[in-house]
């Protein structure tokens, strides 16, 4: 595994050259505003999608797909529409509000400092819940490929993105979250060709019959880290850590932390309670189907994702990088292009990945498949250089993606809720790289684009009622936005925290706790429309308005 | 010799920062629109067409979904041995995404060189032409 590790230096250190290169190349203010206008419309539509594209995208689609089934795929759909909705509502009038963040906007709009603290509170919270994701993915790719421990994967991914940023790795940042969209797609792309054609066509007819059932590919062992329950179709007879053979009968089992079981080839795979059976008819319907209303949860997801979109503090800090409105506008469409592309390869991973690794649902490690997957699947040195691939891309992901986050969860810090300085600024990355990390050692049994989706549910409840009547209706009033932040952003925490968090009864509740976009959502619409309603818009607030709409 | 490393922050950030904690007194001043009868049209009719789009959107995804719930039809007719619904959402509705935020932008570029042209008019000026070209 020393090529994987190889692989991940080799794109951490030309990020750090391309970094150094371009704070060459502009030095100045008037070097980097000049720039900024002059980046073409291509690159910046890279840049954006290099940096949007995370963990959650190239390792926690592949593994929620073996897991749950094809309705994970909504996700990509979600995030990739997230975009019209930002071309369709955001993009132009932000540009020319002339705001980096939404705090700025929110000063712009509404003309606040105590909600630009606001702003600034809702921005951690969405900030930590997306980057404690993407340490658990570079703690999980490290991990893998070093052997070490998970928590030595995860206080390495820190202290590396903390110390790219103090060494301005990421400074140049329109290169360098280009290059890393590359690195993504390619390091994903070409691994997955290649799996899909060396296959063989008995695998592959397979992978696309998932009612033919699973069958483990081979003598598979499989170590138990965590106790499990599960349930067999059929009687097994597996070999224990001791040697001796076993008889499981079909049924229900479970088995206590570190367990070992020699599965024999062509076994049936085992499923663990509460998932779908893999391949099963839930497994294989297109819909996210976790608690048992599959078109309310995959509605609800798409409601958070989509909209969540557009409230991303670092997303829509890059559209000051286009000089005009209708240049913001068209870099949010080649985003959506590039983002349609992406997309195609993690299915990939996932649908081979339940023919040739299912085991990684039993162990909980699906979030590693993609990594795991082209060892298994090609033996020999070809493996371990697509493993290596996939591993630097996934590194890459993380990297240009938490570090975009930590930056904007530090200017944050910095600017909106204390008076900053640049000191200040470094302080707050190493205090918001602490508290990721912290709070990324426990989650390692969470799947990362739960978490991932938690900060989109945040987002589409707080900062997307804020844009969307802020730059739409002009009779948003302070006490309205303020109102409606509080109340988004309280449910939307509080639910899925409390889902995670507690066990609740399978039902409704549930769903809704989990899921609570569909809910939420609205809930925060309405509380800023009534509470507007109720107050006096300040005069020249419909002038604000108008001129985020003139060309 | 580089020149000294200048902190960038937007015009919103540089107000507020100046301000400290003091109250507002002054925003970043809002030109007055020329015209704010025109400006109001535009605004309804780009209101109009973001709705339009985000509605669009919404039947993509949600009659889709919704279709793969109701026709479970979608999942055994197979093309290329692919299950139609599995190729609909991993590969088919990416065009579509595409396609309608293409839509959008040249609706909302053609209400602006609307209301430009406008504007052009009335200050007896030839029409100006659209300064990025086609798209």
């Amino acid at each position: 595994m020393t090529t994987a590790v190889l692989a991940i230096g080799l794109v951490l250190a030309t990020s750090l050259f391309i970094g150094v290169y371009g704070v060459r190349a502009a030095r100045s203010t008037s070097d980097f505003l000049v720039a900024s206008r002059r980046v073409s419309p291509n690159w910046n539509a890279l840049a954006i999608a290099g940096e949007y594209l995370s963990a959650a995208s190239v390792l926690g689609l592949a593994g929620l797909l073996l897991k749950n089934g094809l309705g994970t795929m909504w996700y990509a759909v979600g995030f990739t529409a997230g975009y019209v909705a930002v071309v369709a509502l955001v993009a132009g009038p932000m540009r020319r509000s002339g705001a980096f963040t939404v705090p700025d906007f929110a000063e712009y709009r509404l003309g606040a400092p105590r909600l630009r603290k606001l702003c600034g509170c809702v921005v951690l919270v969405i900030m930590l819940l997306y980057l404690v994701p993407q340490f658990k993915g570079a703690g999980v790719v490290l991990s893998l490929v070093s052997g070490t421990p998970y928590w030595v994967g995860v206080l390495l991914a820190g202290l590396v993105v903390s110390g790219s940023i103090a060494a301005g790795g990421m400074r140049s940042a329109t290169y360098v979250q280009a290059f890393h969209y590359v690195v993504k797609l390619a390091f994903l792309a070409v691994p997955a060709i290649y799996l899909v054609v060396h296959a063989g066509a008995e695998t592959r007819a397979e992978a696309l019959h998932p009612e033919w059932g699973t069958h483990f590919p081979e003598t598979t062992p499989v170590e138990f880290t965590v106790a499990t329950h599960f349930s067999l179709d059929e009687a097994v007879t597996v070999v224990t850590a001791e040697g001796e053979e076993l008889e499981l009968a079909a049924g229900e089992h479970s088995v206590g932390q570190g367990t070992e079981y020699v599965f024999p080839e062509g076994a049936t795979i085992p499923h663990p309670a509460g998932l779908p059976e893999l391949g099963s008819e839930r497994w294989s319907t297109p819909l996210l189907d976790v608690g048992g209303y599959p078109l309310f949860e995959t509605w609800s997801t798409l409601l958070a994702i989509t909209l969540g979109c557009m409230g991303l503090p670092h997303v829509i800090m890059r559209f000051h990088t286009s000089p005009t409105a209708r240049i913001a506008r068209r870099v949010a469409v080649g985003v959506i292009a590039l983002l349609g592309l992406f997309y195609l390869f993690p299915t990939v991973y996932g649908l081979l990945g339940r023919v040739l690794t299912p085991q990684l649902v039993m162990l909980q490690g699906t979030d590693t498949v993609a990594v795991v997957l082209p060892a298994q699947a090609v033996p020999g040195s070809a493996g371990t250089i697509l493993t290596a691939l996939v591993a630097a891309g996934a590194f890459g992901a993380f990297l240009s993606t938490s570090s975009g986050l930590l930056l904007a969860l530090a200017g944050g810090l910095s600017h909106d809720l204390f008076q900053g300085s640049v000191p200040r600024l470094r302080l707050a990355v190493a205090v918001g790289a602490c508290v990721a990390v912290l709070l990324a050692l426990p989650a390692k049994m969470i799947d990362i684009n739960v978490l991932v989706v938690w900060a989109f549910t945040v987002a589409a409840s707080t900062f997307c009622p804020l844009l969307v009547l802020g730059i739409w209706w002009r009779r948003l009033t302070l006490p309205g936005a303020a109102s409606g932040l509080i109340v988004g952003g309280v449910t939307a925490t509080g639910a899925v925290g409390w889902s995670i968090l507690f066990d609740t009864p399978e039902g409704w509740l549930t769903v809704l706790l989990a899921q609570p976009a569909a809910w939420t959502i609205p809930l925060a619409f309405l509380t800023m429309t009534v509470v507007s309603r109720f107050t006096r818009p300040p005069e020249w607030a419909e002038h604000a308005v108008l001129r985020l709409h003139s060309p | 010799m580089s020149p000294r490393r200048e902190k960038l922050t937007s015009p919103q950030t540089r107000i507020a920062l100046a301000r400290g904690n003091r109250p507002a007194h002054h925003l970043l001043p809002v030109p007055e629109p020329v015209d704010t009868e025109a400006a109001r049209r535009l605004f309804h009719a780009q209101r109009r067409t973001a709705v339009r789009t985000v509605l669009l959107l919404a039947v993509v995804l949600f009659g889709l979904s919704g279709a793969f719930a109701l026709l479970p039809v979608l999942g055994q007719v197979r093309l290329a041995q692919v299950p139609v619904s599995w190729l609909l959402l991993t590969v088919g509705i990416y065009p579509m995404l595409f396609g309608l935020a293409l839509w959008h932008v040249r609706a909302a570029e053609r209400l602006e060189n609307e209301a430009e042209a406008r504007a052009a008019d009335r200050a007896g000026e030839p029409g100006t032409d659209d300064p990025e070209g086609p798209l």
